[in-house]
């Protein structure tokens, strides 16, 4: 298999031009979930060729902001962009250029692998041939042969999340979003985990990696947001937000607590 | 390939490794069978037979061959009363002036035995009459002064086949329809948010309309094999088994063939409104039993718009009387298809819930 100059490993490098122009753009977000005021003017942005951190506890309002961006909620008020497609305007051109991993390894249990995987490629839009080609490309790339073949069902957990990230990523998309997605998984899959968002960093894609484990996102983003109770109570440079604390998780606690 | 034919694609394939959906085609397909046996056996078994008389005293002269030839054996007891509590079927004791019968109406039996000893006694009643007017030089047919020649206009066998099978096949055809699809059902609706596969489904560029489309053309494929393989073993089954003994067969006719298959094809739609169609199936289906029931019963054509209740009246139709009107067809197929359209826009209602998610 022959690939083009911009693709490795049977993916395509993202640009990593300027900073200037960010791929998601998340502006003065609010949303209501029953009677719950979830997010109360949440802004960022992720730029291409970073991770970047969304942190918060449990209940801040993280999953409620990456289910706005990908779509599967509706904003009451502000706006998201990915790589210019607004969500309410196109929402479907914005799910062509996201992928998302989630804690919960939601995968179908009579398919194998393969099948799996191939099922979302084909859905993402990707043309027959392709579709062979790339699920391939991303069975190699996760490592997965041994047990491609094989029925979801009879595979173990770090296998099932390799399932699930190849499903988000096998039609290539230029921001992935990862949601809490070691939660579940022994010390080793946890690891496979960081290489990868690591390596998509490496590939220019967008990487936002929301969690509240502080250590790991200290390691591993270049900037962080935080947010607390639906607001944001830091934004900037991973070293930024630290300041002149120990670590993440000082400053965190420090913020957390002065925003009550 | 279209995003419609891909979901239809892994649906199927879920479908036929999921052994529960198989199952339940499986048992469509041999319930129908196993049920107009037993049905077979119970009727052969009441119609040949034999019942217990016990008797005392003599038996008039003929008297026993007649009971001999209506499947009732004699046996003489010493207290026929006592003896037809539990010991025979039904006790007799004749004396000069008559005989005295004994019988609990509470055992079915006994019942049973109680109407054949009628029929013997009036046949026995008739010849002796008859023998009696013989002797004396008059014609014995002075006692039937008004002959009549019957001229039935259909064959009351078939007729009494087809009384059996309207009341009979139309909910195995429903329930069938319903049950067979329904495992599937399931899974491809509530399945996908307990497996947590829902978000990420939503997440693909695919409308969702065309993703439920894709489900639910895949759920009435099931639900419609399921039916079809009810039909053709209910077929099967009614050209083999003979019922009462081979006093008739039970046939169904090619209307009634035909408007069985639109009836399932109508009602497999149904499945995309699981949450739906099935509370209307139950609040359907058990008024249907019941009204069904009431001899001579003639619904006018409103009843028709009720759905499922609809499919019922139009197979019972189309079973007894080999024959459906126009009107009754075209009422019923537009209500089946206007319930199948609302179903799945209440369906899409449901997958786009916002709510949907936030729960999972």
């Amino acid at each position: 298999m022959t690939e083009s100059p911009h693709e490795v490993g049977g993916f395509a490098e993202t640009s990593r031009g300027p900073l200037s122009k960010p791929a998601v753009k998340v502006d003065r977000l609010e949303k209501t979930l029953g009677s719950n005021h979830v997010l109360r003017g949440i802004s960022f942005e992720a730029r291409s060729g970073e991770i970047f951190g969304l942190l918060g506890p449990n209940g801040a309002g993280k999953t409620t902001t990456l289910r706005v961006i990908c779509t599967l909620l509706t904003p009451d008020a502000g706006s998201v962009e990915v790589l210019g497609y607004g969500t309410r305007v196109s929402p479907q051109e914005v799910r062509r250029r996201v992928g998302v991993v989630t804690a919960e390894i939601g995968i179908y249990p009579r398919l194998t692998a393969r099948e799996n995987i191939s099922y979302f490629a084909e859905l993402s839009g990707l043309m027959d041939g392709e579709v062979h080609r790339r699920v391939d490309a991303v069975i190699d790339r996760l490592d997965m042969s041994s047990f491609a073949q094989q029925r979801a069902e009879s595979l173990s957990s770090g296998q099932k999340q390799k399932v699930a990230i190849a499903r988000a990523i096998v039609h290539d998309p230029p921001v992935l979003m990862f949601d809490e997605p070691t939660s579940n998984l022994d010390v080793l899959a946890s690891r496979e985990i960081r290489e990868f968002m690591l390596e998509s960093k490496g590939r220019g894609k967008s990487v936002i990696f929301s969690t509240h484990v502080l250590h790991d996102a200290e390691r591993l983003c270049d900037r962080v947001t935080i947010i607390h109770q639906g607001r944001v109570v830091a934004s900037g440079a991973t070293a930024e937000v630290r300041g002149g604390f120990k670590d993440l998780e000082d400053s965190f606690l420090s913020l957390v607590g002065a925003a009550g | 390939m279209n995003p419609i034919a891909v979901v239809f694609k892994k649906e199927m394939l879920e479908i036929l490794r999921d052994r529960r959906t198989l199952i339940a085609i499986g048992l469509a397909v041999i319930a129908t069978p196993a049920v107009l046996f037993i049905i077979s056996q119970v009727a052969t078994k009441t119609a040949t037979q034999a019942y217990t008389v016990g008797y005392a005293g003599d038996v008039p002269t003929g008297l026993d061959i007649l009971f001999d030839a209506t499947g009732l054996k004699l046996e003489k007891v010493d207290a026929p009363a006592e003896a037809a509590k539990q010991q025979v079927d039904i006790g007799l004791v004749f004396t000069a002036s008559g005989v005295d019968e004994y019988y609990d109406p509470s055992r079915q039996t006994a019942q049973l035995a109680d109407v054949r000893f009628q029929t013997v006694l009036s046949r026995y009643d008739a010849a002796k009459v008859a023998a009696a007017l013989q002797q004396k030089g008059v014609d014995p047919s002075i006692l039937n002064p008004l002959p009549v020649s019957v001229h039935p206009l259909s064959s009351p066998t078939q007729a009494a086949s087809n009384s059996f099978l309207s009341f009979f096949l139309p909910y195995i055809l429903i329930t069938m329809s319903f049950t067979g699809g329904l495992s599937a059902a399931l899974d491809a609706s509530a399945g996908e948010r307990e497996r947590k596969t829902l978000e990420s489904l939503l997440l693909t560029p695919v409308p969702r309309s065309q993703v439920l489309v894709g489900k639910i053309l895949a759920v009435s494929t099931i639900s419609l094999a399921a039916a079809l393989a009810a039909i053709a073993s209910m077929l099967i089954a009614l050209s083999r088994i003979q019922f009462g003994g081979g006093t008739f067969s039970a046939q169904l006719s090619p209307v009634a063939t035909i408007v069985m298959v639109w009836a399932a094809i109508l009602l497999a739609s149904f499945r995309q409104g699981q949450a739906y169609a099935t509370p209307l199936y139950f609040i359907t289906i058990f008024p249907a039993s019941i009204v069904l029931f009431i001899p001579d019963f003639n619904p006018n054509i409103a009843y028709y718009l009720i759905p499922i209740f609809n499919a019922v009246l139009l197979l019972r139709d189309a079973i007894a009387h080999n024959a459906v009107g126009w009107e009754q067809l075209a009422v019923t197929s537009v209500s089946l298809i206007l319930t199948g359209t609302l179903s799945f826009y209440a369906a899409l209602k449901l997958f786009t819930r916002e709510a949907l998610l936030v729960r999972s």
